[in-house]
């Protein structure tokens, strides 16, 4: 934990190596932004769907708030800590690493957060198009909620951060696990709303959803975006957030700390 | 796992469906039929087609492209059928079992005729998905990592799971001419449902020969451009 406090120091010196690192491979990074266009089918598909009248009350303004809103939650809150564990456990980049006086994570999480000036860069004249498209989407949109939807959406890549980590560490067994992220990441698109808004899904399976952890991760900030949520809800929701959150970040530093001890064991 | 992403490939088109009868001319079984090409058609390309070019891009990287391109053989030749990754062929199945389900739901099954339509368009798609792939690949040569122009694509054939009707306007366009995900999962159905038109049929057929053609010729510029190892 001292080291984890330690380091905390120098994460302003992260930040600045990361957001260089972001430079030197901004073309990359912006082919990595384009390929989430997933909501961009689903506003396309949903809007057709809603041109013959307004599904379950979302109308074509509705969606294209809630898909403007999902796209940049999911760019804000975006993590890839799981391809960089395992390449790094795999090769065994992780022991220069951990020999450094910063904790590891800190230095994924630095590379996250300075990611995020390029990924404005694309996000905003995307937003702007669906806008020009939309007008419509402005009178659902009350600006009063976006703090509070920021605040959500840093819970979420929080959450993201976590399960990457957690699914990281689980590299140190198996050697390779992206095949079952994308597993988790297959189960998380449905149960999110990232495919489907909460409001349109159907009853008995918003109400599993609501209370999985996939909702955690990108449902919340969203529907605190789009307006979805009323203000009583607010707090309860991102409490929920919160202890997912928490779980899920305790959970990964468990695995990661067992997995740790194993590595070491190598001899490596 | 197969299974799990059929599953997963139909859930959102049953929420859909679920909410209306017919999206744009199209009932919920049509749209299986749609989403049954889609993952027959991914499972091929994931079977024979990406194992090759992926492969390409790292010998690229490394140099080693040098070996093949020594042989007298067609380097093309060479690279589009060296690797297959068998274990995808079970997508393939999934895809081609959801098709038999989705036509038996079919007030009248289809005729021999609109099956052997049906084929000649997948081929057809399938050539056109493998000409995009190799013009991608053919960008290594110049940037070297392309890796996530790979994903890019990826995401944009996402967009084969729903009918093309569903896109209005210049996502239309796109998506029958330029990234041509409706030649390939939206034209086969129509054959099987029997509403293609011969006329729209040849048209899908002269498209993937062009596709074919224009990405021989990026494939042999780029080429042309390789500085390899040595060099």
């Amino acid at each position: 934990m001292k080291h984890f406090f330690r380091s905390l120091r120098e994460f302003p010196a992260l930040l600045n190596v990361g957001a260089a690192s972001m430079v030197a491979y901004r073309a990359e990074m912006v082919l990595w932004i384009l390929s989430a266009t997933l909501p961009l089918i689903m506003l396309a598909v949903w809007d057709r769907v809603a041109m013959d009248g307004p599904v379950r009350g979302f109308d074509q303004g509705k969606f294209a708030l809630y898909f403007a809103a999902t796209l940049i939650v999911r760019q804000l809150s975006g993590a890839w800590v799981v391809w960089e564990l395992n390449h790094q456990i795999r090769t065994g980049g992780l022991s220069s690493a951990l020999l450094r006086p910063v904790f590891p994570g800190l230095w994924f999480a630095a590379e996250n957060l300075a990611a995020i000036p390029i990924r404005l860069v694309i996000l905003v004249p995307i937003v702007l198009l669906i806008w020009w498209w939309r007008p419509e989407l402005a009178s659902n949109f009350d600006a009063i909620y976006v703090p509070i939807a920021l605040i959500s959406t840093l819970f979420a890549w929080l959450g993201n951060f976590c399960i990457q980590w957690l699914f990281g560490s689980f590299a140190f067994w198996l050697g390779q696990t992206l095949g079952l992220y994308n597993l988790w990441f297959g189960i998380w698109a449905l149960f999110s709303g990232y495919l489907i808004p909460f409001a349109v899904m159907p009853e008995s399976m918003a109400d599993v959803a609501r209370w999985l952890p996939f909702r955690a991760l990108l449902g919340t900030p969203v529907d605190v975006f789009s307006n979805r949520l009323p203000w009583s809800n607010v707090v309860f929701e991102l409490g929920l957030q919160l202890f997912w959150v928490t779980t899920l970040g305790l959970l990964a530093s468990f695995v990661w700390r067992m997995g740790l001890r194993r590595y070491e064991a190598f001899g490596s | 796992m197969a299974v799990f992403w059929l599953a997963w490939t139909v859930v959102p088109l049953r929420v859909v469906f679920d909410t209306r009868v017919g999206v744009a001319g199209w009932t919920y079984d049509q749209s299986l039929l749609v989403v049954g090409f889609f993952v027959t058609l991914k499972g091929l390309l994931d079977t024979f087609v990406e194992p090759n070019l992926r492969s390409v891009v790292e010998q690229v990287r490394m140099g080693t492209l040098d070996f093949t391109l020594l042989k007298p053989v067609d380097a093309q030749l060479m690279i589009s059928t060296t690797k297959t990754m068998p274990a995808k062929l079970f997508h393939v199945v999934g895809g081609v079992g959801l098709l038999f389900y989705a036509s038996g739901q079919l007030p009248q099954p289809p005729s021999i005729g609109s099956v052997i339509w049906a084929f000649l368009l997948l081929s057809s798609g399938l050539a056109c998905i493998y000409s995009l792939w190799l013009a991608v690949v053919s960008l290594a040569f110049f940037f070297v990592r392309i890796d996530n122009l790979s994903y890019v694509l990826e995401s944009v054939l996402d967009a084969g799971r729903w009918p093309v009707d569903l896109y209005r306007g210049g996502l239309r366009f796109v998506f029958t001419f330029v990234v041509p995900v409706g030649l390939m999962t939206t034209y086969p159905s129509l054959a099987l449902l029997g509403n293609l038109s011969a006329g729209d049929g040849m048209l899908s057929i002269v498209v993937s020969f062009v596709f074919l053609f224009l990405s021989r010729q990026i494939w042999e510029f780029a080429l042309a451009r390789y500085s390899s190892a040595s060099s």
